[in-house]
């Protein structure tokens, strides 16, 4: 592919990303919305990280029906338990892989 | 604290203020936000190696394709149009990594309160850092003072984004050299999800995460991922009625939850 039609391709996926990302920040800025639309924007945080969760862990980019295997899946539920009680990012991270370590290492 | 590049004229000049002083920049990171990125970072790295991989594999010339780390900055739409260059029509690729990315719209809601608080040059240059990650941990801090959330933003986007071009140019040099064995790639959903339950502070904070979850897994095979935005969607509608539920509840004279900050 030639340089300058490639550089319009990043060029105009960089805008437009920029434009979804300030877009909304730039336009609210002076204005407030509707207090049940404001109080339903706390909800993105919660709702958009599970989906983002689940996605990466049960999905695949081109399409194709949800699946993990019983590994990931133990993997997930361990994490979620020590995310749960002892509210830190690192040790969740290392109870979820070293699960799945072992798991698999185990053959299942 | 922190509050020094507050307006002065133009927004133009305000934005160039804090770059001009790299002094004053190391001053203003905020250690708690670099720990706070280091185990999100993990995961990123087998990802950005396998960006600079399909950079150099792509049909994009690959600087061109490694430009898309420093103008794009979003892993999933830049690994989607360096895959996608050369195998559909150029308006094919350019729509396919505009829609991978369109929940950043989301994210950009979602903070337009917190960011009513900041100086205008902020609300024009932090947009540009707000990747999944800065969102999930920033989205935990919207409570903090404006000068000390803008701190822990802009530490948090700004590690992303050095970190970034670094990994994906380590990629197109020496290639995938973490074995697929290590499964660094299931580190991303484990991250997320540890993310999510942090933030569930509240009843419905707590529905829209679980309708968020099961619309976004039915949704899953949807193309581009679109399934996310559906899944989010969904779950921001569960939350908001859930919110409205206990509000109403909670108005009958019984206290139910804490208000939200």
């Amino acid at each position: 592919m030639n340089a300058l039609p490639a550089f319009g391709i990043v060029l105009s996926v960089a805008v437009a990303t920029y434009v979804m990302r300030a877009g909304l920040i730039l336009l609210l800025a002076e204005r407030t919305l509707p207090p049940v639309v404001e109080r339903s924007l706390r909800y993105v945080g919660p709702a958009v990280l599970a989906a983002l969760t689940v996605s990466f862990a049960a999905g695949s980019s081109d399409g194709g029906p949800p699946s993990i295997a019983f590994p990931e899946a133990a993997a997930l539920v361990i994490a979620a338990g020590v995310a749960w009680r002892a509210k830190n990012l690192i040790l969740t991270l290392a109870a979820g892989m070293i699960t799945l370590w072992v798991l698999t290492w185990m053959g299942y | 604290m922190g509050d020094r590049f507050q307006p002065f004229g133009s927004a133009l000049a305000d934005t160039l203020k804090p770059m001009l002083s790299p002094i004053s920049i190391l001053k203003q990171v905020d250690r708690q936000a670099i720990r706070d990125c280091t185990p999100i970072f993990i995961p990123a790295i087998p990802f950005g190696f396998v960006l600079g991989l399909a950079i150099t594999e792509g049909d994009l010339p690959t600087a061109v394709g490694w430009s898309s780390s420093p103008l794009v900055f979003a892993g999933a739409a830049q690994l989607t149009i360096v895959t996608l260059a050369g195998t559909a029509s150029l308006w094919a690729v350019i729509v396919a990594g505009f829609v991978v990315n369109t929940r950043h719209v989301m994210y950009s809601a979602a903070l337009s309160p917190t960011f009513r608080k900041q100086p205008r040059w902020m609300r024009w240059f932090g947009p540009f850092l707000l990747l999944d990650q800065t969102f999930a941990l920033v989205s935990l801090k919207t409570d903090m003072e404006p000068a000390a959330f803008r701190r822990y933003y802009l530490t948090v986007g700004g590690f992303f984004y050095v970190t970034w071009q670094i990994i994906t140019l380590l990629g197109m040099a020496v290639g995938p050299v973490i074995p697929d064995e290590w499964r660094l790639d299931f580190a991303v959903p484990i991250m997320f999800m540890g993310l999510v339950l942090f933030g569930i502070n509240r009843m419905p904070a707590g529905v829209a995460a679980i309708v968020g979850g099961l619309v976004g897994l039915a949704a899953v095979g949807m193309q581009d991922r679109l399934g996310i935005l559906v899944g989010a969607l969904a779950g921001v509608l569960a939350g908001s009625i859930a919110d409205s539920v206990e509000t109403r509840r909670s108005g009958a004279g019984r206290s139910i939850a804490n208000p939200a900050p």
